[in-house]
């Protein structure tokens, strides 16, 4: 072919081949091109991406997320419920308190599990997973540090042995499997409906059927957040920085302050020679204590405790204006979206009680029955021992007790991890628990909460008291947490019982970790009718505030100041209020819980302005002491004058202790021991003011007023940059806020945060900034009146879009108080729902 | 008249299905669509409708019967939306519409690749 030939045929092959290969190649284009978008939506619609669940399944209008809006509709219903044996009529009142009536025992319990499952199963659901370990199966590795430490702790093991212990014909397991089979119909029920949780369905899982030994794992997750502590540890290290004589006089074992025990004696005679005083801590002990509180320390907060905050008390039927005992409670905890408790009234032949119960298991823990009242709060007494053990390279993996070498045992468990591999963990055990750290000596745990327990059984029969001696009687069974259980009855007797497990060890000192060879181990417990108590007091008062309960005279050891006994001035404000002369009403129990007055600043302001009466002042400067010199002492949102004596107190201290930290490097995060120095401040600023806190390495010699003057001029500062120039408009609320956290972290779903009164000194508990732990139930009961007034915040729904989330906190954020109806006054009042469950 | 038939057919099985809980219907009625519908537009356009019918119905149901304001606050408080409740419902409506669009889309390239073989 020739040139010319070829150009002129090319014009040809171009408009026959090329149309051809276009008409096919188009179309392949486009089929890759669906074939890929088609791939993308499929894998988004069908699989989790990183931070993103399956859109599918989370969003399809029918079974997603979206049937939260029909699950957040309450009618009146006929239900069938696999196990029931006779009908049960459920009342839900307007707010959604459930009243419960059943023929029989066995089908209250069933019926308490469908109705928390059908309102909180979620919150039950996490509950669990958190104290079996299982969180990281749903969320992933960011939860694999808590299942490891769970795992290792032991929740899981001691819940199952407590199950095994249960006899057959025991109540309490029969109330645990009834109450199971009710979860499980709810579960069965919600799926067919499609009406699980949303955040089931977000997070892309379904409930596992519930089991009695998950009841037993929630009660285990509370024991451990108010009770597991690491002050042991803190201990150490604050005993190896400061050296033995300022952290035996700045943590002692009595409190440096004037505090209000409720048991002031006469005591029994000790069964065991008073434990020793402190010691040195040798460079390995405090090695390893470092390597394990900063483990603990990194743990997601509630693993550990951290100090409690909870109010109590009762008064005798002579001293109220009803004639019949007042009682009136509010346990202090971290605030909650849904809350921890849920409302409700059991009724059945052998078990009637009305109040609060947690979700996950069949009891009331907090209210009344038609005889008694209870509530409680968080006795604090040393309860976490740590023990290093001793081990030798001449008998790898044996450690040294009671003279021979013991061979560790071991418990193997897999932690499935969403989105990750299984992870392998293998947990050691000696004598006196698991071995919770290897770094540096090997060190094991002695916790109370890893006793089995008959606890459950206690609090039923709790409920089921009549008198003060039933009460007493099921509370000799209590182990842990050790609570302050104080009790009003119907003919106006009032009681305070401390109740739970005191542990004793035979010598050393158990406020620092102690060797593992046997001589300092835990051998008993107090004996319960040595622990503290009171029964109708001639001045007709108890209280409890999370104050150490005794007199310096104790005889026994039951903590240190700083574990973690309350620094006291909840319970001196109470105390001061119940005991002026007069009678006292229902009204004054529920102004008493929402009490602002800091008792510490009426006791540290008057020698603060006596510190400042010859200070050269500028106007702001005036100004302030002129706010605090009209002050009343209460934390209200519009005080100004609460902010100055707030950041006061905190400057105060950063002024005596941080030059401390900072010369002798302390390796204890300063706010663990705040409120552990506040105590020692307050102490010298009343009583010694020449003390040589004061004068720190490198500040030069001083004294209190000083220290008071110098910090007096830095918040000032430290206010005007921070709020304006004006002190008048320094007010509480711009400081202070509170917020109630949803307990799946979703900060969208929070409540607040909103201004509001109260700081960790005063009855109406706030501390922090913001603060996210307070009253998360006040009750107040007036056996003369027969009125029982309560409220919580939140709402009786886990369910965002339900009235029920947030529909209490208005109320509760008011201080006011929603009357306890019974199941008779709730079903002839308006707004109420019925619920009939058929066998 | 046949295909507004078959549109309306396909729009109650994409429904059907989605009311069932087979949330991925629209994307099944949307091959068969694509692969039955001759102009390719034509069936994409349409297996869009009905993924967006398909997804769309239940919704505005729902809403009918119980007011999905809350819903989609809350649903666009977890997503981090800032409390932006139209994102949740438009993220919805769009996963619907691809559905049907996508599974369409599919049916009908594959379609047209083997006509223009046939070609």
């Amino acid at each position: 072919m020739t040139a010319e030939t070829a150009v002129a045929v090319r014009p040809v092959v171009e408009t026959t081949v090329a149309p051809r290969r276009r008409r096919q190649t188009l179309p392949l284009l486009n089929l890759v091109g669906a074939l890929i978008v088609s791939a993308a939506v499929l894998y988004v619609t069908f699989f989790p991406a990183p931070g993103l669940p399956a859109l599918g399944p989370a969003f399809n209008p029918t079974t997603g997320a979206w049937t939260m809006a029909a699950d957040a509709q309450v009618t009146n219903r006929v239900l069938h419920l696999a196990g029931l044996r006779q009908p049960v009529s459920v009342v839900l009142e307007r707010d959604g308190t459930a009243h419960i009536s059943a023929q029989t025992d066995h089908d209250l319990f069933l019926a308490t599990g469908y109705v928390h499952a059908r309102f909180r199963l979620f919150q039950m659901d996490l509950m669990r997973r958190q104290g079996a370990g299982r969180l990281s199966e749903v969320v992933g590795k960011a939860a694999v540090n808590s299942d490891r430490f769970e795992l290792q702790l032991g929740l899981l093991r001691t819940a199952q042995a407590e199950w095994k212990q249960l006899q057959t014909d025991d109540q309490s397991r029969q109330a645990l499997v009834a109450y199971a089979q009710g979860v499980n119909d709810r579960i069965a029920e919600a799926e067919s409906m499609h009406q699980l949780d949303a955040m089931f369905t977000l997070l892309g899982y379904q409930p596992q059927p519930w089991s009695p030994i998950d009841s037993l794992l929630v009660k285990g997750d509370m024991t451990q957040t108010l009770n597991f502590t690491d002050t042991p540890l803190v201990m150490a290290l604050l005993k190896k920085s400061l050296g033995a004589d300022l952290s035996s006089e700045w943590f002692p074992i009595l409190p440096p302050n004037q505090q209000s025990p409720y048991d002031i004696g006469p005591y029994a005679k000790p069964t065991i020679a008073p434990i020793e005083t402190m010691s040195e801590v040798t460079d390995a002990k405090a090695q390893s204590a470092a390597a394990l509180y900063q483990r603990l320390a990194a743990l997601p907060p509630g693993l550990v405790a951290k100090g409690g905050a909870s109010n109590n008390w009762a008064v005798g039927g002579a001293k109220t204006t009803s004639g019949g005992a007042l009682l009136a409670g509010d346990p202090h905890l971290h605030l909650t979206l849904p809350a921890i408790w849920f409302q409700l009234t059991m009724d059945s032949p052998g078990y009637h009680a009305a109040g609060v119960g947690i979700p996950g298991t069949p009891i009331v823990l907090i209210g009344h029955n038609e005889h008694i009242a209870w509530t409680l709060t968080d006795a604090q007494n040393q309860q976490t021992f740590f023990y290093l053990e001793h081990e030798d390279a001449v008998h790898p993996g044996r450690y040294l007790w009671n003279g021979g070498w013991q061979n560790y045992k071991t418990v193997s468990y897999e932690i499935p991890v969403q989105g990750a591999q299984t992870q392998h963990l293998d947990v050691k055990l000696s004598v006196h628990g698991p071995v919770i750290s290897e770094r540096g000596q090997t060190t094991s745990v002695w916790w109370t909460g890893n006793l089995p327990s008959q606890d459950l059984g206690v609090l039923l029969r709790l409920g089921q008291a009549g008198n003060f001696g039933e009460f007493r009687s099921a509370l000799r069974g209590w182990l842990a947490p050790t609570h302050n259980f104080i009790y009003a009855d119907d003919r106006g007797n009032i009681g305070l019982i401390s109740a739970g497990y005191y542990p004793l060890v035979a010598k050393g000192q158990p406020w620092l970790p102690m060797a593992g060879t046997g001589e300092f181990d835990v051998i008993g417990t107090i004996p319960f009718d040595d622990i503290p108590q009171a029964y109708n007091p001639p001045d007709n008062i108890l209280w409890s505030a999370n104050q150490r309960q005794v007199t310096s005279s104790y005889p026994y050891y039951i903590g240190t100041a700083s574990n973690f006994f309350d620094a006291g001035y909840r319970a001196n404000e109470i105390h001061r209020v119940l005991s002026q002369p007069g009678k006292l009403s229902a009204d004054d129990m529920s102004a008493l819980q929402t009490d602002t007055r800091d008792s510490l600043a009426a006791e540290i302001v008057p020698v603060l302005l006596q510190s400042l009466s010859k200070e050269r002042l500028n106007a702001k400067e005036s100004a302030a002491v002129d706010l605090l010199r009209s002050w009343d002492f209460r934390m209200e949102t519009n005080s100004a004058a609460a902010t100055i004596w707030w950041y006061f107190w905190g400057w105060y201290l950063d002024e005596t202790f941080k030059p401390w930290w900072k010369s002798r490097a302390v390796p204890v995060d300063y706010g663990v021991v705040f409120n552990a120095l506040g105590q020692d401040l307050e102490a010298w600023t009343l009583h010694d003011p020449g003390n040589r806190a004061f004068s720190a390495p490198g500040v030069g010699s001083r004294t209190a007023p000083d220290a008071q003057r110098k910090s007096f001029h830095k918040l000032i500062g430290d206010l005007t940059k921070q709020l304006g120039p004006d002190p008048h408009s320094w007010s509480y609320g711009k400081v202070h806020q509170r917020v109630l956290e949803n307990l799946a972290e979703v900060s969208g779903l929070n409540y607040g945060p909103r201004p509001d009164r109260g700081d960790g000194n005063t009855p109406l508990a706030a501390g922090g900034y913001p603060s996210t732990e307070g009253p998360s139930w006040r009750m107040v009961v007036d056996w003369g009146a027969k009125t029982f007034e309560a409220i919580y915040p939140g709402g009786q729904s886990e369910n965002p879009a339900s009235d029920w989330y947030t529909d209490r906190v208005d109320s509760w954020w008011a201080g006011r108080l929603n009357p306890m109806l019974t199941a008779g006054e709730a079903d002839a009042a308006g707004g109420i729902h019925t619920w009939s469950l058929q066998p | 008249m046949r295909l507004y038939v078959t549109l309306l057919l396909a729009a109650l099985l994409a429904l059907a299905g989605v009311l069932l809980g087979l949330w991925w219907a629209p994307f099944v009625v949307g091959l068969l669509l694509g692969a039955i519908t001759q102009r390719a537009r034509i069936a994409i356009l349409a297996g869009a409708a009905i993924g967006l019918v398909g997804w769309l119905v239940p919704l505005a149901v729902a809403q009918e019967r119980y007011g999905l304001g809350p819903t989609a606050q809350s649903l666009a408080a977890i997503m981090k939306f800032d409390h932006q409740a139209a994102l949740p419902i438009a993220l919805t409506l769009l996963v619907g519409t691809l559905l049907g669009l996508t599974g369409a889309w599919l049916a009908s390239a594959g379609r047209g690749l083997a006509t223009s073989a046939r070609t």
